[in-house]
């Protein structure tokens, strides 16, 4: 059995976004329910939210952005940058203690505290850029956990693995043209859903050229393709590229069932996707995982899902 | 949409009496397979275009290469030796339609573009107007497509543009198409947002039918369709 730690605290709930918003807080409470109902929970060590210590955003954001988004905060300003992201007054607080509570989270992992860990934050973070709030995210919490990484604990090979089924284009932007750190994600085909990047001739820019992968899928595929595709691309950039941590973008919402997609993946192919995380892990990065969750709007699958996602976790 | 907002200025030129190796130089350091030729008042006088040189060199020299004597003869060959010298060209008041439909009639990859009195201005390339499509299509800005089919009447756009615009969500742009049924169309809004869930289903409450998204021809008729094949 692994020690692996899970990141949740009531205070994720505190974002709020306006009338028919997919990204509720009832997303959190149905991936808790999921996991204490499996009785998971005394096998996991419970890590609470804590604020980060701001120079960490800023590696990541411009300075000038954080404090646009505290003062549309502080204004109880309802949307920020474009109406998918809507917000309340304490969004600017939660999204702060999300990427607070994952830098701890991967403090712990790199310390030997913990082998892995499920960081079940809100807000979401992979559309954010550096200076822009996109799709719901305000920080891009991969991605400044990627900066830690590489600052903080000299990791020179950060592997990214996104299968949250819409493609991000904040993470991929960040590190387009670093060579250390390998962004790989598998997606709904831009030409038909949000946000419109992650082409298959996307592979990153200068140095970084050839440590950004994409695997864009088109509507309607599921669990076949998913597999083709990740011992394709993903399998084999990664035995190459040789990570030394995993970060995991975590989305759901290529669920069947999840209406923010067309794709048609099984709660058991997410299983699956995971299972080979944990390969590649394994083989590499001495088992070292943080998956951060990102999308997944299903309230009815995400206990199953987050359950099975912790499970195998845990079980290695 | 006017060409002189499209075209590229400034563009590279060459004269009559140049040689053919010049030309080949010009393209491959600029990368670019046009060059329209001037005067030294900068009147258009021709066209000469990467296949015109390709085509002067003959097929042999690259086989067996090429003799001393072929070489002094292909040095000497002039532009004016093998350019085109009726060019089709456009004036900047030409509109993006018009050079989209002169291009594809007179099978050329550029037009260039004139003044008044001939003289060249600009060039608009396949190229220019791939920039100017991506930009009406508005894909560079993040957004998700929908496509939905509309019987072919009054208002039905109007009915879609509403029921979107009434949740706050900006177009980037949107087009209407033909559709393989003969009394309907179909029509592709491109919303800037990530949030379509929610307005997917209120366009199904309103009537419309949304597209599979595999079912998605933005170009033309279903192809190859067997007039049968309706009735599967």
């Amino acid at each position: 059995m692994k020690k692996t730690g899970f990141l949740f605290d009531e205070r994720y709930l505190q974002h709020k976004t306006g009338r028919y918003h997919p990204e509720v807080p009832e997303r959190l409470t149905a991936i808790y329910r999921g996991i204490d109902e499996a009785g998971l929970l005394s096998m996991l060590t419970l890590i609470p939210a804590s604020l980060p210590e701001m120079k960490w955003i800023e590696m990541v954001h411009d300075r000038n952005y954080i404090s646009r988004l505290e003062a549309a905060c502080r204004a109880n300003e309802p949307i920020f940058d474009n109406p998918d992201n809507q917000m309340c007054a304490d969004t600017y607080q939660t999204a702060l203690l999300a990427v607070g509570g994952i830098l701890e989270t991967v403090c712990m992992v790199m310390e030997g505290t913990l082998d892995n860990a499920f960081c079940a934050v809100r807000p979401p973070g992979h559309h954010a850029e550096a200076n822009r709030a996109m799709g719901f995210c305000y920080f891009n919490n991969v991605a400044v956990a990627a900066r830690y990484l590489q600052k903080q604990w000299a990791i020179t090979r950060v592997g990214i693995v996104d299968f949250d089924v819409h493609h991000g284009n904040g993470t991929q932007h960040i590190f387009e043209d670093d060579a250390s750190v390998y962004y790989y994600s598998i997606h709904q085909h831009p030409s038909f859903a949000y946000p419109g990047t992650g082409r298959e001739f996307e592979y990153g820019k200068g140095l970084g050229h050839g440590f950004t992968r994409n695997s864009p899928m088109l509507p309607g595929q599921g669990d076949d393709e998913y597999h083709r595709l990740i011992e394709r691309d993903l399998l084999p950039a990664f035995a190459e590229f040789k990570p030394q941590v995993l970060l995991v973008s975590t989305g759901f919402d290529a669920h069947r069932e999840d209406d923010m997609s067309d794709m048609k993946l099984s709660t058991e192919g997410f299983s699956w996707i995971m299972q080979q995380i944990m390969k590649i892990a394994a083989g590499h990065c001495k088992g070292r995982i943080i998956s951060v969750l990102e999308g997944g709007y299903s309230l009815r699958r995400l206990p199953e899902l987050a359950r099975n996602h912790v499970k195998i976790l845990l079980e290695g | 949409m006017f060409v002189s907002r499209s075209m590229t200025r400034g563009v590279i030129s060459i004269e009559p009496h140049r040689t053919v190796f010049e030309a080949q130089e010009t393209m491959t350091e600029n990368n670019i397979r046009h060059l329209p030729v001037v005067d030294p008042e900068r009147h258009l006088v021709g066209i000469v275009t990467d296949r015109d040189i390709r085509s002067a060199i003959p097929r042999h020299y690259l086989k067996d290469g090429i003799g001393a004597d072929d070489k002094a003869k292909l040095a000497n060959l002039k532009i004016s030796d093998i350019m085109t010298s009726k060019v089709i060209s456009i004036s900047p008041t030409y509109t993006i339609q018009d050079a989209l439909l002169m291009i594809q009639n007179a099978k050329v990859g550029a037009l260039p573009v004139v003044d008044e009195e001939n003289r060249l201005t600009g060039i608009l390339s396949v190229r220019d107007l791939l920039r100017a499509f991506i930009n009406v299509l508005g894909i560079g800005e993040p957004g998700t497509l929908l496509g939905i089919v509309v019987e072919e009447k009054v208002g039905q756009l109007k009915a879609i543009v509403d029921a979107i615009t009434e949740e706050n969500v900006s177009f980037g742009s949107v087009l209407v198409a033909r559709f393989w049924d003969e009394d309907k169309r179909a029509v592709f809004p491109y919303l800037l947002t990530q949030n379509v869930a929610h307005i997917k289903k209120k366009l199904e409450k309103l009537g419309f039918t949304l597209l599979n998204p595999m079912d998605w021809y933005l170009d033309q008729l279903k192809q190859d369709e067997k007039p049968s094949a309706a009735d599967d």
